[in-house]
């Protein structure tokens, strides 16, 4: 099969993606408020014609987490089967459109600042308690109101989230202070999951200790951390049609290397991430799926712009334009992860250029002879016309980040500016102290992540002034007007054309070296059926209640 | 012997309360705590205010002072409770129970197969001293002691991955679950382990061998006409034994300490791959009681080795 990824095709589909609007109308070319979601007529099911029941799927990644509680952080890799969400991503298209999950429609007021969701009839707990709004309303008001000592880790994606209220047993009302357009999107994480309001009373609303009962496709048989944990189907599901395997078994496979063995040998059936080589292996075979599966991780050079030289937008600019990242994606591509050129946003993100074009632009272009001659002169238009340094560059102390990210970098900036650095290993654990303290001049990682594929989330939390996550201590005012635009704004056209204006401005006085965004590369049994992972937009690990397995 | 090991066990103490002491401000000391951790579980979306991490921490019981928190987990561990995960409260001691045999299996056998291995090499090669035996032997030690174990598990399974499309299954099966998909899982790193440890083996035979085959005794037992394999099995391998017996219980130790990176090269979900998830985790109580009880495990198996002494040779006496 070796089901190859193209980028140009994901390019081309991309900016045709419905972020946020209607249910399943597809392909719309913009988005407005005050429209009527259209809710797919049928329940979600399969994309081929006719899936066949039975059997249990084998997955092999890092199926661990710390706790159980989604909205605090647990992972959703393990634990997305057990619940449901709102409105989900449709695993039947590749992760395109948005469609119905415990809602089953939903109106957007005119102004945009109110949601009212009508939801599924007939659908109970795990353990029997009948679904209802108070249950909607109970889990995101804890999200957006955390109680005491819990961690709300999603709090700010639902920022401009007022109140939440169930208006009866079936609707729910959701009331932002300004609009936000991505709010839908926002609900698809697979984290946004919706507990039992009796549950969360019973258990003093923390869920860390106990896997909670869902609305999901799948339970929880049995709860290995650090081993496997084993999920067996929910006969009582509300969408009759699935789930069609009996169970998963999800091994804890922490070493990539391992996991495309697995899959190579039949130990496992499935995994989304698997090593390079591993993976170039499964392409040569028949028996094997593999896809590259563009991610919303990147890696970045993050520069602390409040220490000299750094606070300096020229000498930003000129590493922007003379470091080769043609060069860094090379070396990360070959020994990691597959890397794109992109702007500042996921390659998939529907304001994305192309990759040709992009590849023509200052700074992003192969040829480094005229953005090195510029580079050059802005440093010494700084005041360096010789470089400097050596500047604190860190990374984390994996072999990967250690032997291969760092020293790459530290190359680039020595040979094409003369900035010299000294490499500091860090604990990966401990790089989030770093940020927050800011004791660094460079961390070479991939702290510019999100969870959407529309980047307003992205550029709101990480390069926003004074935002809680600008690790980079991006400071532009002019950038903050356009983002208090972008956020707010639904009309696609304007928000492409907002999106362009903010793309030159970051080019123009960068915030930090951008690498690229990541792919994840995935390789699964020919048996694998019903997820459309070959035509996936994004790498998303957590649901696959549509999966099935051709006998 | 019993006054010596009842005295063993006592020096044992303090040994045991300087790991505890050192194991628990360490976890406190280094940068970083379970909270830290969690902020960057879910990379850059999340900043928690003082006031919050305050009262997250006092949640989990850290807001105590160290001196507290560290009499609650020893009044803990001398109840044998061994307490639970920081987040999840899963029992430590079920953690162990679980995982400990097949990481305490690998090692013993590991051990086993290499004095299987290693001690037949040692005893021809001392025995054959000078001959073209004994430089083959001595090559393939020295070519086995250079290369790392860890390397040869990654080319095995690598190997059979290319070759047969096959590797050892990932998951934990019992021994009494089912044992041919168990064996499948501890043969390999048994018999990788197994030759690195038994080259060391052989060489510390051939050299113990080598000096007691030169003593009075070996002389005198072949100038009363003992047969060959009498003198050098009966005779001379019992004397060079002791040597063989240390090296063997500091492996044993270290093999159960590096379970770490063995478990890691050969994909086994035993002891030291759970330490490694919780050091990630920074889940404080399962990895102070984990390094508890390696600790535990390398004082027994030490004095297992000191006792060991005397009944291999009767000349050695515990006063």
């Amino acid at each position: 099969m070796g089901g190859r990824y193209s980028r140009r095709d994901v390019i081309a589909i991309s900016g045709a993606v419905v972020l946020g609007g209607a249910a399943v109308t597809s392909l719309a070319p913009g988005r407005t408020f005050g429209q009527e979601a259209t809710p797919t007529p049928d329940l979600l099911r399969a994309p081929e014609a006719d899936p066949q029941r039975g059997g249990m799927v084998r997955t092999a990644w890092g199926a661990t987490t710390a706790h159980y509680d989604l909205h605090q952080g647990a992972s959703s890799a393990v634990l997305a089967n057990v619940y449901d969400l709102l409105v989900m991503k449709n695993l039947a298209d590749g992760l395109r459109t948005i469609i119905p999950g415990l809602a089953t429609s939903w109106e957007i007021a005119d102004d945009g600042l109110t949601y009212t969701f009508t939801l599924r009839e007939g659908v109970t707990f795990h353990d029997g308690t009948p679904f209802s709004a108070d249950d909607v309303a109970a889990t995101f008001n804890r999200i957006i109101f955390p109680p005491e000592g819990m961690v709300s880790v999603y709090r700010s994606e639902l920022g401009p989230v007022e109140r939440v209220t169930a208006l009866d047993p079936t609707t729910v009302e959701f009331v932002l202070s300004s609009p936000w357009p991505v709010f839908l999107e926002v609900l698809t994480n697979p984290a946004m999951v919706v507990y039992s309001q009796t549950y969360l009373e019973a258990n003093d609303q923390d869920l860390r200790r106990e896997i909670a009962p869902g609305t999901g496709p799948f339970i929880v048989t049995e709860a290995l951390p650090g081993e496997k944990f084993s999920l067996a189907r929910n006969e009582d599901y509300w969408n009759p049609e699935l789930p069609y395997i009996d169970g998963i078994e999800m091994l804890h496979v922490p070493v990539w290397t391992d996991r495309g063995t697995a899959v190579l040998t039949g130990q496992a059936d499935l995994s989304f991430n698997v090593s390079p080589e591993t993976w170039e292996e499964g392409a040569t075979r028949d028996d094997i799926g593999t896809a590259r599966l563009p991610c919303l991780n990147s890696h970045t050079a993050i520069i602390n712009n409040e220490h000299e030289p750094f606070n300096d937008p020229r000498v930003r600019r000129a590493i922007h334009l003379a470091v080769s990242k043609q060069n860094l994606i090379a070396a990360i591509s070959a020994t990691q992860e597959p890397v794109f050129l992109t702007t500042w946003m996921p390659a998939v993100a529907p304001y994305a250029p192309a990759e040709e074009e992009l590849a023509t632009r200052p700074g992003y272009r192969p040829d480094k002879e005229e953005d090195i001659a510029e580079a050059k002169r802005l440093m010494a238009e700084a005041g360096y016309p010789d470089g400097f340094g050596p500047i604190d560059l860190v990374t984390a102390s994996d072999p990967q980040h250690s032997g291969i990210n760092g020293p790459a970098v530290q190359e680039e900036l020595r040979r094409s500016l003369g900035i010299e650095s000294e490499i500091r290993l860090v604990e990966r654990g401990l790089l989030s102290e770093l940020y927050q303290s800011g004791d660094f001049d460079i961390i070479v990682e991939g702290a510019f992540t999100s969870n959407l594929v529309d980047p307003t989330l992205l550029w709101n939390a990480n390069l926003r002034s004074g935002a809680s996550t600008n690790w980079s201590r991006y400071a532009n005012e002019d950038f903050d007007a356009l983002l208090d635009q972008i956020t707010v704004e639904a009309d696609e056209t304007v928000r492409q054309e907002l999106f362009d204006q903010g793309v030159a401005m970051l080019d123009e006085d960068p915030p930090f070296l951008m690498i690229g965004f990541c792919a994840h590369s995935a390789m699964w049994h020919a048996s694998v059926k019903g997820l459309a992972l070959e035509d996936r937009l994004f790498s998303q690990f957590g649901r696959f209640e549509t999966v099935w397995l051709e006998q | 012997m019993r006054v010596y090991i009842l005295r063993r066990l006592l020096l044992a103490i303090p040994t045991l309360f300087g790991v505890t002491v050192l194991i628990f401000l360490a976890m406190r000391v280094i940068p970083g705590d379970p909270l830290a951790m969690m902020e960057a579980s879910e990379g850059a979306t999340i900043v928690l205010s003082e006031a919050e991490l305050a009262t997250a921490r006092a949640s989990l019981g850290l807001d105590q002072p160290y001196h507290v928190q560290y009499l609650d987990w020893m009044g803990q561990v001398l109840r044998g409770d061994l307490g639970e995960s920081f987040w999840r409260g899963d029992k430590v001691r079920d953690l162990v129970l679980r995982r400990g045999p097949i990481t305490l299996e690998i090692a013993m056998m590991t051990v086993v197969v290499a004095w299987v291995i290693g001690i037949p090499i040692g005893i021809v090669s001392a025995v054959k001293q000078r001959s073209w035996l004994d430089y083959v032997t001595r090559l393939g030690v020295i070519l086995f002691l250079a290369v790392p174990s860890f390397w040869l598990g990654m080319l095995a399974i690598t190997g059979s991955v290319l070759a047969f499309s096959w590797r050892p299954p990932l998951d934990l099966v019992q021994i009494n679950e089912d044992p041919g998909r168990h064996l499948q899982i501890v043969a390999g790193p048994i018999l990788v382990l197994g030759i690195g440890l038994a080259a060391v083996i052989a060489r510390f035979t051939r050299s113990a061998m080598l000096e007691v085959l030169q003593d009075d005794f070996v002389r005198t037992a072949r100038a009363k006409g003992l047969s060959a394999s009498t003198v050098n099995l009966r005779h001379a391998l019992r004397n060079a034994l002791l040597p063989i017996i240390t090296v063997s219980g500091l492996a044993f130790g270290g093999l159960l300490g590096g379970s770490v990176a063995v478990e890691r090269a050969f994909g086994v979900p035993g002891l030291g791959a759970a330490l490694v998830l919780a050091l990630n985790e920074r889940d404080w109580m399962v990895i102070q009681n984990l390094v508890l009880l390696y600790g535990v495990i390398f004082v027994v198996v030490n004095l297992v080795v000191d006792i060991s002494y005397g009944l291999v040779d009767p000349r050695i006496r515990y006063q």
